[in-house]
């Protein structure tokens, strides 16, 4: 339920409100807008509406349809903007992120970090701990690939997102990362969910590989609900009869989160296909689309990566889809790193 | 279709054409700072040729023609211009910021 106050209501109001609502037996996420404060009532209680909407100060209450609530647009009409230092993903600027698939080498994750920086990456991404379907192929460098991860991230001037498999790695990968990522196996992981709500750094959730747009938005709600409001959706395709790719990037849903949600979408178009040739152009599909974001493989040689290098780009093919994406971006409203000079870092 | 409709199509052009601008004029400043590191001089008139027949090759078709777009582009060319002497020379910009610093 969601409980809409008057345009200059009250402390006080807004006050005896959420009072309310506590002895009803909900949770209340308080969301103070431009012009109006709105409150989200959760929880297994059981709130009564028309008292509510007699209290003074409020203007509506609007029971929220959708089984998830704070994820939803009824709850906060306008985009939710996640900011991780100069970084805003979610507003004008259409942010990519990029980085090889894993850490491997000092040099490997340095070189692909000046790589992705020089095309306009403001980013970094790449993981330590890698969720292999197979338990023989490479399960990454630990803790040591998030040292090196962050500090190729820190001296090329990005922020970095990292992959957190398993509620024991939180920890660790909160001291190294500016962004959480959980994986497409990892969504509706609930125990690792909620311990991330608890947790105050963004959250990269990655739609899992079967998952419906509700259950997606439904997993995101297990964080917002334990007060982490910074989540960051991403599509990252799905598994459907299609054989020709190893997954069907769905654009649509970029368009439906958008409608259903006010949280920031983001693209991988990397795994949407798991083909190195058909990242352009479904990277191109999601900005045009209204994607705040991608997140792209990029490896400084990925014919000899440890993982996913057929899906990885080689640095000048990720030059020159940048290139691209700046043209299709001011076509709907939005720019792509406008900075004039990338290579020399940026904020400093 | 309203005088209205239209203006709001020319606003929306305006838009997408300012932003297209300014990533035009990131390339011209990374161009600067090349032709700084080469010492190359930063006007070079057969480029310009070439950059004037280029949109004038495109122009064949729409209602501006070669001969329109060329003058317009020829405005464009002068401020790309303007744009490296201030990467070259370090100069400050009407922003009062050296481009390229935020």
């Amino acid at each position: 339920m969601v409980v809409v106050m008057q345009e200059g209501a009250s402390e006080a109001q807004v006050e005896r409100v959420v009072a309310r609502l506590v002895e009803m037996g909900m949770d209340v996420h308080k969301s103070t807008g431009v012009s109006r404060t709105v409150l989200g009532a959760v929880g297994q209680g059981r709130p009564e509406a028309t008292l509510i909407e007699m209290m003074d100060g409020v203007h509506e209450v609007v029971r929220i349809s959708s089984p998830y609530k704070l994820a939803s647009r009824t709850f906060r009409a306008e985009p939710t903007v996640v900011t991780v230092g100069d970084v805003r993903i979610g507003g004008d600027e259409v942010i990519v992120m990029a980085g090889p698939c894993s850490a491997e080498s000092e040099q490997q994750v340095r070189d692909s970090a000046a790589a992705a920086r020089r095309a306009g990456a403001k980013v970094f991404r790449g993981g330590a701990f890698k969720p292999r379907s197979s338990p023989y192929s490479f399960q990454g460098l630990g803790e040591e690939g998030l040292r090196l991860l962050r500090d190729a991230a820190s001296a090329e001037h990005m922020a970095l997102v990292s992959e957190v498999m398993d509620i024991s790695q939180i920890d660790l990968v909160e001291r190294y990362s500016d962004i959480f990522q959980v994986g497409a196996r990892n969504m509706q992981n609930f125990t690792l969910l909620r311990e991330l709500g608890h947790r105050r750094k963004p959250v990269l959730l990655k739609r899992g590989i079967s998952a419906t747009i509700e259950e997606w938005l439904l997993s995101a709600e297990y964080i917002l609900s334990g007060g982490n409001t910074d989540v960051i959706l991403c599509e990252r395709g799905i598994r459907t009869f299609e054989t020709a790719t190893r997954n069907t990037f769905d654009v649509s849903a970029i368009a439906m989160v958008k409608k259903l949600s006010h949280l920031p979408v983001v693209a991988d178009p990397s795994h949407g296909a798991g083909r190195r040739d058909m990242v352009a152009p479904l990277a191109r599909a999601a900005v045009a689309a209204g994607a705040d974001g991608l997140i792209v493989e990029v490896h400084c040689d990925p014919d000899h990566a440890l993982s996913d290098g057929a899906q990885s780009m080689f640095p000048a093919q990720f030059d020159r889809l940048m290139a691209e994406l700046r043209i299709i971006a001011p076509a709907i409203g939005r720019s792509i790193c406008l900075e004039a000079t990338p290579r020399r870092g940026w904020g400093t | 279709m309203t005088l209205d409709d239209l203006r709001k199509d020319i606003d929306r052009v305006d838009e997408v054409l300012v932003r297209l601008l300014n990533e035009r004029a990131r390339c011209v400043c990374e161009i600067g700072r090349l032709k700084k590191e080469t010492q190359m001089e930063i006007y070079q008139p057969d480029r310009e040729k070439q950059v004037l027949q280029h949109v004038r090759a495109i122009a064949a078709e729409g209602p501006l023609g070669p001969d329109a777009i060329a003058r317009l582009f020829e405005r464009i060319i002068d401020e790309a211009r303007r744009l490296e002497r201030r990467v070259v020379h370090g100069e400050t910009g009407e922003s009062g910021q050296t481009p390229g610093t935020r």
